[in-house]
C-alpha cells in the first residue's frame, strides 16, 4: 500500500464526498438497527448508546450523533482488544466489553466490536455501545449506590461473543443470565449483533465498489478534515488559561460527603488541555470516574459547543485535546474503586466543569462568544421506581423527567428552558400517560418551576418539577441516583449571571391532596426542615405509599450578566408568563410593582441603584454606582478587560433563587456565593458557589 | 364527456391533471399565488380547459370530480398564522406544550446537523402562549377511573377569561381523556351553553390516542390552522359551484383519502403535508395498474426530495408524523420521508471539499442559468453537463444561459484546482449517490432491501438521475410516467373518500381474560360505528364502503408498536392466536428472522378504523404496442459527459412522440415538455402501453 500522503493525494474530493456520506449512511444503519430491536425505553427514548466505524487501528472514523460520552471511549475500547489479542483476531469474530479498565464508560455500557476482513485481511473495525437495563451487581439496575468498591458492582467482561460468524452460546448465556432482567438484556445484545451485521455487509459492498484504500484514505481525509478545522477554530480563540469547579454533594447511600472537581483549561495556539489536578481524592462510594471516563466528559463541551452539527465527530479530537488528571482523584480513580455510577457522577462534573471552563474561554473570544454558554443540564437526577402492584406484577422503570434540566443563557439570549442533557441532543421526556400506564403512580403535577432560572441579564433556562404518589399499590421502592445539586447547584452562571437551580428529591408524606389542588403554594412549602418533608441526599432509596408525594426537580441553567441590568420589560413578560415570581423579580431584578400590577418605573430605578450600592458596602448616597456601559473601571464589563478593582462579598445561596440548597432554605452551612463586583459602578463581574471550608 | 380533475398548490407551480372519461390525460401547470392560492387554481383550471378545447363553465359542469390539495394549512402552521387559540387542561400540566418532552420539542423533525448545534438551534414559537392556557381540577386515572370530579365554576372561569382575551377557539385536553372522556364532554357543554358561538375541539374527538403531549399538541394545531382551511376551501368551493361544479369539492389527506368540505375544519391536521401523499397514491394506483408489488417512489423537485414505499400494494403509514421542528401529531399519514436537495441545491467549497446543499437557490434567484442568481446548482450542473438542453427546457418557455452556469460552476472549481466540466461531474456524481443513500435509508428503515422494489421516479428533476441512483442501490426496473411533472395532482384525481377513526384503549391480551377480548371488540364496533355515522352523513350507502381495522401492537413494556391488519372479525379464544400471528409475522418481516419472543405477553395500543368510500375513479388510457423502432422520435444528437465514462454522444428524443412498444437504447436522452431522462450507456428504455417509460437497469459495470 503507498504511504498515506500519496493515498490521500490521489483521493479526489468527489469520491472523498461519495464515500463520507456512506460511511454516515452505513453507521446510521447501525443506529437504526439497534434502536429497532431494543425493548429498552433507556435506548428508545433516551438514545443511550452509540455506534462507530474504526480504522484498522482503532481511531473512530464515524460517529453516532447519540451519546456523546460513548464517542471517544468505544476507540478506547477497540484499542485495547488490539493490544491484547490483536493477533488471535480472526475474521467473523466480535468481543463483548464492558470492563471500565478497557475503556467502557461503566459496566452498564457493554461495546460490541469487530474487525472488518476484506481479502483476508482486516482493514476497518465497526462497534456500537448499548447501556444495559441490568448487568447484576448489589443494586437494582446496576448503578450501584450502595457500593464501595468495583467488587460489589456488575461483573467485568471482555468476551469473545461470536468466533468466526458463530455466536457463542454459553457466552451469550452467562452475559444474559447474571442480569435481573434477562429478557431485555438478551434482545438487547442480539439487537447490538445485528447492527455489526448490518454494518459489516455494507461495509464489505463499499470495498468492493471502491477498494480499502481508497476508502482508508476517505476515513483518514475525514478525520484530518475535521482536526483541520477544529484546530482553525480554536486559532480564533485568544490564548488563556480558565479554572472552574464543580461539587458532588453526597457520593454513596447514606452519605453526604462532598467532593470537588477542579479543573484547569489552558488553551494555547490551536491545543486545548483540560487539567484535573487539584480534584479531590476517590471517594469509597461508586461515582468515580476512571480516566476513559473523565476524558469522554471532558470533551463534551468541545463536542457540543466548539463541533456543533458543523465540525464531524471523531477521533480528531483525541489530536488537539489532551486531558490530564492526577491517579486516585474522584477523575481518575485507581482499581478496584467502584465506577458503576461514574457515567452520571464523575463524568457528568468533570464534563459540568469542563462546559464552564470552555464558556469562559469563548466569553473572551470576539469571534465565538455567542458560544459561552456556563451550563447545560448539569444534573441527571435519574430515579429507578419499583413495585410489586396489586394484581402481584412487578414493574420497574426509571423516570425520564431529569431530561427537563434547563440550559445556560448566553451573551444574547435567555437560556433553553428543559434542555435535556449536555450528553445527548436525542434524549427525550416520556409523556406522564406513559409513565402512568408503566408504574402503579399518579402525577399530581409537572410543571415548569418558576424561579429556577439563573437570575442575569440574560436568563437561564428553566427546569421542570414533578409531583407524583403511589396508586394501585401498598408501596412503591425508589432508588435516586441524582448527580449533585442538594446542597448547591453546579448550574454555573457567568459573566455576573447567578446560578440556577440545584436538583433535589423530596418525599412529603401525607400530602398528595394538597399538591394537587395547588402545586404553587406546596412547593413553596419545601424550603428547610418541617414536618413530613424529607429532602433525600443525592443517593437515596426510601418508599412511599399512597397519599405520600415523591417529588424532584433537575438542575436549571445558569444566568449570563448582571441581573439589574436585565430589561425591565424582559422581567415584566417573565412575570407574566410564570417564569418568575413577583418576589423574585425584586429580589433578584430590582423591578417593583405597583399596586395595579404594572411596574413601578420610579421605584424600580430607585430600587436597583439601592441593590447596586449594597454590594459595594455603601448607601446610594456614598457613591456613584452606574451599572452602566460606560464605566471608566470595568468598561461596561468588557471580557476582555481583566483589570480593574473590584469589591468581593460573600452572600447565601438564597441570594441566587429559592431553589438551590433547600434542605437548608438556601442557607447551606457547606456552600456559599462569592460575588465579584466593579468598585465603581457596582456591576456584577462575576458570582460563584464557593465551599466555605475553601472560603 | 365525463372529467376528473385534481389540482395540487406547490411552493412554485399550481398543477392540474385532467382526466375525461375515455382516459385521456391532460395536464397544466400555473404560478402558484401565496396569497391568494385559489388563483393558482383558477388559472391552471381556465389553461387546461383551453387545453381540451373547452372553457371552464363547460368543464366544470361535466366534472364528476373535482380533489384538490392544499398548502394553506401548511404555510399557517409554518409561519405561525393561524387561529387565535385558547387551551384547557389540567391543573398542574398546563406546560405540557412547552416542555415538548424536553429537548424533543426542538430536536425533533430538523436535520440532524441542526439537532447537534447546541447553541444555534432555539425552541420554535409556541402555538398557544402561556396566558391563554387554563388548567383546571378534576382528574382522571390510567384506568380510567376518575379520581377528582370537575368544578364546573372553575371551568366558567376559565372560559370566560379565554373568552375575554378574544381567543377564536378553544381546544380541550385532558389526561386520560381517550379512556374517559367525560370530563373534556362536560367542558364543552359548558362552553356551548354559555358561550354559544365559540368553536371548542375536545381532544377525545379530534385524537383519542395515549401520550398527552401528542395528543394535546393534535387538537391545538387543529383549531389553529382549522379555521384558515376552511375558509379558504369553503370560498375555493363556492367559487367553483358558481363556475358550474355540480359536486362538492374533495380535499387531499396526509392518509391518502379524500375528505369533503364540510370536514376539513374538523380534520384540519391531517391536510397539512398533504402534497407528496398525492404522489404516492397515484403511484399505488400505477403500480397497481402495472403489476408491481414494491416500489419505491422518488419525486425530486426545485428544493427538495421525497421517497415513499408501496409494499405489496399498501403504502407505509407514519402513526405520528413531524410536521415541523417539534410538532409530532397523532395523524396517520402515508411516510413520506423530505430532504432539502433538489434541482436547486447550491455546490459550494471550502477550498478543500466540494459540498452540495443544504442551501438552495429556490424559486429566487434559483440556478445561475435562469439568468439571475450567481452560485452553481444542481439544475446548472445538468445544463454543463448537456443533459438538459438549454433551448428546450419546460417546453421551451425558457431558455437557459448555459455560459452563466459555466460560469458558476467555475468559482466553485477553481479553489479545487478542477475544471469546469470535472467539477460538473462530480457534483452530478456526489448528488446521485446521496439520492441512493436515502432511499436506501428509508426502504431499510422500513425493514426492506431496495433490491426486490422498483423504482418510480417522478418530479420535474428526479428521471435526470434515476437511472444511476437506481443501480447503486441495485434496482433493476425504474419507472417514469408520463404525467411525472405533475404526479401528486394525479394522485388526488385518483383518491378514495376515507373516514379514519383511531383510540388507544391500552390492553394486555389474556386468552384467559374474557374482559379483554370484550374491550378489544367494543373499541373496534364503536370505532366503525363513528366511521359510518360519517358516510351516512355523506348520503352514501353503508354497503358501498370498505372497512379496514388496524392494530397497534406490541410486546408488553415495549417502546413501540407495529400496526398490522386485523381482518379478524369478533375476536375470541379461536381468532386470539391470529392476533399473534400476524404481528409476528410482520415483527420479523421488519425485524429478521429469530428476533421474536412467543412467551411475552402481546399489548394492543391504539385501534384504528377507515372507512374507504370507493368513487368513480377514471381508468388510465391504454394502447397497444407497436413496432420498436423509434427513430422517428429522433431529434438529434447532443454530447453528454458523466464522470467515470467521460464525454459520449446521446441519441436525444422527442418523448412527446414516443409510442407503446418503442424501444431505445442507451446513451440518449428523452426530452419532455417538462422533464428530462437521461439513459446512460449499457441501459435500455421500452415505452409501456401507458406510455410509462421504463429503464431496465444495467447491473453490471460501465461499459
Amino acid at each position: 500500500m503507498a504511504p498515506t500522503s500519496d493515498r490521500m493525494a490521489a483521493l479526489d474530493p468527489i469520491t472523498y464526498e461519495v464515500v463520507k456520506h456512506r460511511l454516515w449512511q452505513i453507521n446510521d444503519e447501525q443506529g437504526t438497527t439497534i434502536r429497532s430491536l431494543s425493548t429498552s425505553p433507556i435506548v428508545v427514548e433516551g438514545n443511550d448508546f452509540n455506534v462507530g466505524l474504526f480504522t484498522a487501528e482503532g481511531d473512530l472514523a464515524v460517529a453516532g450523533p447519540y451519546v456523546l460520552s460513548h464517542v471517544t471511549t468505544m476507540d478506547a475500547v477497540i484499542k485495547n482488544v488490539i493490544a491484547r489479542v490483536g493477533d488471535e483476531v480472526a475474521e467473523g469474530d466480535m468481543y463483548l466489553v464492558n470492563d471500565p479498565g478497557l475503556g467502557a464508560l461503566h459496566q452498564n455500557d457493554a461495546a460490541v466490536v469487530a474487525p472488518v476482513y476484506f481479502d483476508g485481511r482486516a482493514v476497518m473495525w465497526v462497534g456500537n455501545v448499548v447501556h444495559h437495563a441490568d448487568l447484576a451487581g448489589i443494586d437494582e439496575g446496576s448503578f450501584c449506590i450502595n457500593a464501595t468498591d468495583i467488587f460489589q458492582e456488575a461483573p467485568r467482561y471482555f468476551l469473545k461473543l461470536v468466533e468466526r460468524g458463530v455466536l457463542q452460546k454459553d457466552v451469550e448465556y452467562t452475559f444474559v443470565n447474571n442480569s435481573r432482567l434477562p429478557e431485555s438484556v438478551a434482545l438487547d445484545l442480539r439487537a447490538q449483533i445485528g447492527a455489526i451485521n448490518v454494518a459489516q455487509e455494507r461495509l464489505h459492498d463499499l470495498l468492493t465498489e471502491h477498494d480499502p484504500a481508497t476508502i482508508a484514505a476517505a476515513t483518514e481525509r475525514s478525520v484530518d478534515d475535521a482536526e483541520r478545522r477544529l484546530r482553525a477554530l480554536l486559532r480564533e480563540i485568544p490564548d488563556g488559561a480558565w479554572q472552574a469547579d464543580a461539587y458532588m454533594d453526597g457520593d454513596k447511600v447514606g452519605s453526604d460527603r462532598i467532593l470537588r472537581v477542579h479543573v484547569e483549561l489552558r488553551k494555547e495556539g490551536d491545543e486545548l488541555t483540560f487539567d484535573f489536578e487539584g480534584s479531590d481524592p476517590q471517594s469509597q462510594g461508586p461515582a468515580n470516574a476512571t480516566m476513559y471516563a473523565c476524558y469522554a466528559g471532558a470533551t463534551t463541551p468541545v463536542y457540543a459547543l466548539l463541533c456543533g452539527g458543523d465540525i464531524d465527530w471523531n477521533s480528531s479530537i483525541k489530536r488537539c485535546v489532551t486531558v490530564t488528571a492526577p491517579e486516585g482523584t474522584v477523575v481518575n480513580a485507581r482499581y478496584p474503586a467502584a465506577v458503576s455510577l461514574c457515567s452520571i457522577g464523575f463524568t457528568w462534573l468533570a464534563a459540568t466543569a469542563a462546559w464552564k471552563a470552555v464558556a469562559e474561554m469563548l466569553l473572551g473570544s470576539p469571534a465565538h462568544r455567542d458560544r459561552s454558554c456556563p451550563s447545560w443540564g448539569v444534573s441527571c437526577n435519574a430515579n429507578n421506581l419499583f413495585a410489586v402492584d396489586d394484581a402481584g406484577r412487578l414493574r420497574g422503570a426509571l423516570l425520564s423527567d431529569h431530561r427537563g434540566g434547563g440550559g445556560g443563557a448566553k451573551p444574547d439570549a435567555d437560556g433553553l428552558d428543559h434542555v435535556g442533557v449536555s450528553f445527548s441532543a436525542l434524549s427525550f421526556m416520556s409523556n406522564v400517560e406513559g409513565q402512568e400506564l408503566k408504574l402503579p403512580i399518579r402525577y399530581l403535577f409537572r410543571k415548569r418551576l418558576a424561579d429556577s432560572g439563573g437570575p442575569g441579564r440574560f436568563r437561564g433556562g428553566q427546569t421542570v418539577v414533578s409531583a407524583m404518589t403511589s396508586t394501585g399499590t401498598t408501596q412503591v421502592t425508589w432508588k435516586s441516583q441524582n448527580t449533585a445539586g442538594s446542597d448547591q447547584s453546579n448550574a454555573s452562571g457567568i459573566a455576573g449571571g447567578y446560578p440556577g437551580a440545584g436538583s433535589q428529591v423530596v418525599v412529603i408524606r401525607d400530602a398528595a391532596e394538597r399538591f394537587a389542588r395547588d402545586p404553587d403554594d406546596a412547593l413553596a412549602s419545601l424550603a428547610g426542615a418541617s414536618e413530613g418533608v424529607e429532602h433525600q441526599p443525592t443517593k437515596s432509596e426510601g418508599r412511599f405509599g399512597p397519599g405520600d408525594v415523591f417529588l424532584f426537580h433537575a438542575a436549571g441553567g445558569g444566568g449570563f450578566g448582571d441581573p439589574l441590568t436585565r430589561d425591565v420589560a424582559q422581567v415584566v413578560a417573565d412575570v407574566a408568563t410564570g417564569c418568575v415570581s413577583v418576589e423574585a423579580a425584586c429580589e433578584h431584578y430590582g423591578v417593583l410593582f405597583g399596586d395595579t400590577g404594572d411596574v413601578d418605573h420610579q421605584g424600580t430605578a430607585t430600587e436597583r441603584f439601592e441593590q447596586a450600592f449594597a454590594r459595594l458596602g455603601q448607601r446610594s448616597d456614598d457613591g456613584e454606582a452606574l451599572l452602566g456601559d460606560s464605566c471608566p473601571e470595568c468598561g461596561g464589563l468588557d471580557p476582555e478587560r481583566r483589570d480593574g478593582t473590584v469589591v468581593v462579598s460573600s452572600q447565601e445561596l438564597r441570594d441566587a433563587g429559592p431553589w438551590i440548597g433547600i434542605r437548608w432554605a438556601g442557607r447551606s452551612p457547606n456552600f456559599g456565593l462569592e460575588i465579584t463586583a466593579c468598585s465603581r459602578c457596582a456591576s456584577l463581574r462575576n458570582v460563584r458557589e464557593v465551599r466555605k471550608a475553601d472560603a | 364527456m365525463d372529467h376528473f380533475i385534481g389540482a395540487d398548490t406547490g411552493g412554485t407551480f399550481t398543477d392540474l391533471v385532467i382526466i375525461d372519461s375515455e382516459g385521456n390525460l391532460t395536464f397544466e401547470k400555473a404560478m402558484s399565488n401565496r396569497q391568494d392560492p385559489g388563483k393558482g387554481v383558477r388559472n391552471a383550471l381556465a389553461s387546461g380547459a383551453e387545453l381540451i378545447d373547452s372553457d371552464v363553465s363547460t368543464l366544470l359542469a361535466s366534472t364528476l370530480r373535482f380533489a384538490h390539495g392544499t398548502t394553506v394549512g401548511t404555510n399557517a402552521l409554518i409561519e405561525r398564522k393561524g387561529a387565535l387559540v385558547g387551551l384547557i387542561c389540567d391543573a398542574g400540566f398546563e406546560d405540557t406544550l412547552r416542555i415538548a418532552r424536553g429537548p424533543l420539542g426542538r430536536n425533533l423533525g430538523v436535520p440532524i446537523t441542526q439537532a447537534l448545534d447546541f447553541i444555534h438551534n432555539p425552541n420554535p414559537p409556541p402555538l398557544i402562549p402561556r396566558e391563554r392556557i387554563r388548567g383546571v381540577l378534576g382528574r382522571v386515572a390510567s384506568d380510567g377511573v376518575e379520581v377528582e370530579p370537575i368544578d364546573e365554576d372553575e371551568v366558567m372561569r376559565a372560559l370566560k377569561e379565554l373568552a375575554e382575551l378574544g381567543v377564536d377557539s378553544v381546544a380541550v385536553c385532558k389526561l386520560w381523556s381517550f379512556l374517559n372522556p367525560a370530563h373534556e364532554r362536560r367542558i364543552g357543554e359548558i362552553a356551548r351553553e354559555q358561550f354559544p358561538d365559540l368553536p371548542i375541539s375536545l381532544s377525545s374527538e379530534v385524537s383519542p390516542v395515549l401520550g398527552e403531549f401528542e395528543r394535546t399538541l393534535t387538537t391545538a394545531v387543529n383549531a389553529f390552522v382549522g379555521p384558515p382551511i376552511r375558509a379558504y376551501i369553503e370560498r375555493l368551493n363556492d367559487g367553483l359551484a358558481a363556475g358550474g361544479l355540480r359536486h362538492s369539492l374533495q380535499v387531499m389527506k396526509c392518509s391518502g383519502g379524500l375528505t369533503l368540505p364540510q370536514n376539513v375544519e374538523r380534520e384540519a391536521a391531517a391536510i397539512i403535508n398533504s402534497g407528496p401523499v398525492g404522489g404516492l397514491v397515484a403511484a399505488q394506483y400505477l403500480s397497481q395498474v402495472l403489476g408491481y408489488d414494491n416500489v419505491v417512489t422518488s419525486d425530486m423537485g426545485g428544493t427538495s426530495f421525497d421517497v415513499g414505499l408501496i409494499r405489496e400494494g399498501e403504502f407505509e403509514y407514519d402513526a405520528e408524523p413531524c410536521l415541523d421542528q417539534g410538532l409530532p401529531v397523532q395523524t396517520p399519514a402515508v411516510k413520506v420521508v423530505t430532504v432539502g436537495a433538489g434541482g436547486g441545491s447550491i455546490a459550494w467549497t471550502d477550498g478543500d471539499r466540494l459540498l452540495v446543499g443544504p442551501h438552495s437557490a429556490g424559486a429566487d434567484p434559483g440556478p445561475a442559468c435562469y439568468g439571475k442568481g450567481h452560485e452553481p446548482t444542481v439544475t446548472d450542473v445538468l445544463v454543463v453537463l448537456g443533459i438538459l438542453s438549454p433551448d428546450n427546457f419546460f417546453g421551451g418557455r425558457k431558455l437557459l444561459d448555459v455560459e452563466r452556469a459555466r460560469e458558476a460552476i467555475g468559482r466553485v472549481a477553481e479553489p479545487l484546482g478542477l475544471g469546469i466540466r470535472e467539477t460538473a461531474e462530480g457534483i452530478y456524481e456526489i448528488v446521485t449517490a446521496r439520492m441512493a443513500d436515502l432511499i436506501r435509508k428509508v426502504t431499510v428503515e422500513n425493514g426492506y432491501d431496495p433490491r426486490r422494489f422498483a423504482l418510480l421516479a417522478y418530479g420535474g428533476a428526479g428521471p435526470a438521475h434515476a437511472a444511476l441512483y437506481a443501480k447503486h442501490l441495485g434496482i433493476r426496473d425504474v419507472i417514469i410516467p408520463p404525467s411525472s411533472s405533475v404526479f401528486s395532482a394525479l394522485g388526488c384525481a385518483l383518491s378514495d373518500v376515507k373516514y379514519s377513526y383511531a383510540r388507544s384503549e391500552p390492553l394486555v391480551l389474556d386468552a384467559a381474560d374474557p374482559d379483554s377480548f370484550m374491550r378489544f371488540n367494543t373499541t373496534l364496533e364503536e370505532l366503525e360505528e363513528v366511521a359510518l355515522a360519517d358516510v351516512d352523513a355523506s348520503g352514501r350507502n353503508r354497503d358501498e364502503v370498505t372497512l379496514r381495522r388496524t392494530l397497534d401492537v406490541r410486546y408488553r413494556a415495549q417502546m413501540n408498536e407495529l400496526t398490522v391488519p386485523w381482518t379478524g372479525g369478533v375476536l375470541d379464544g379461536s381468532s386470539f392466536d391470529v392476533v399473534r400471528s400476524r404481528f409476528e409475522t410482520a415483527y420479523e418481516g421488519r425485524y429478521g428472522q429469530g428476533t421474536t419472543r412467543s412467551e411475552s405477553p402481546l399489548e394492543v395500543i391504539t385501534f384504528r378504523v377507515d372507512a374507504i368510500v370507493p368513487t368513480v375513479k377514471p381508468e388510465l388510457k391504454s394502447e397497444p404496442l407497436g413496432p420498436a423502432d423509434a427513430s422517428a422520435a429522433i431529434s438529434g444528437t447532443r454530447m453528454v459527459s458523466l464522470r467515470h465514462i467521460g464525454e459520449l454522444e446521446h441519441t436525444v428524443y422527442r418523448g412527446d412522440e414516443l409510442a407503446p412498444g418503442h424501444e431505445i437504447k442507451g446513451p440518449a436522452v428523452i426530452e419532455r415538455r417538462d422533464t428530462t431522462v437521461l439513459l446512460p450507456i449499457g441501459n435500455t428504455a421500452t415505452v409501456d402501453t401507458y406510455g410509462n417509460v421504463h429503464i431496465h437497469v444495467n447491473s453490471g459495470d460501465d461499459q
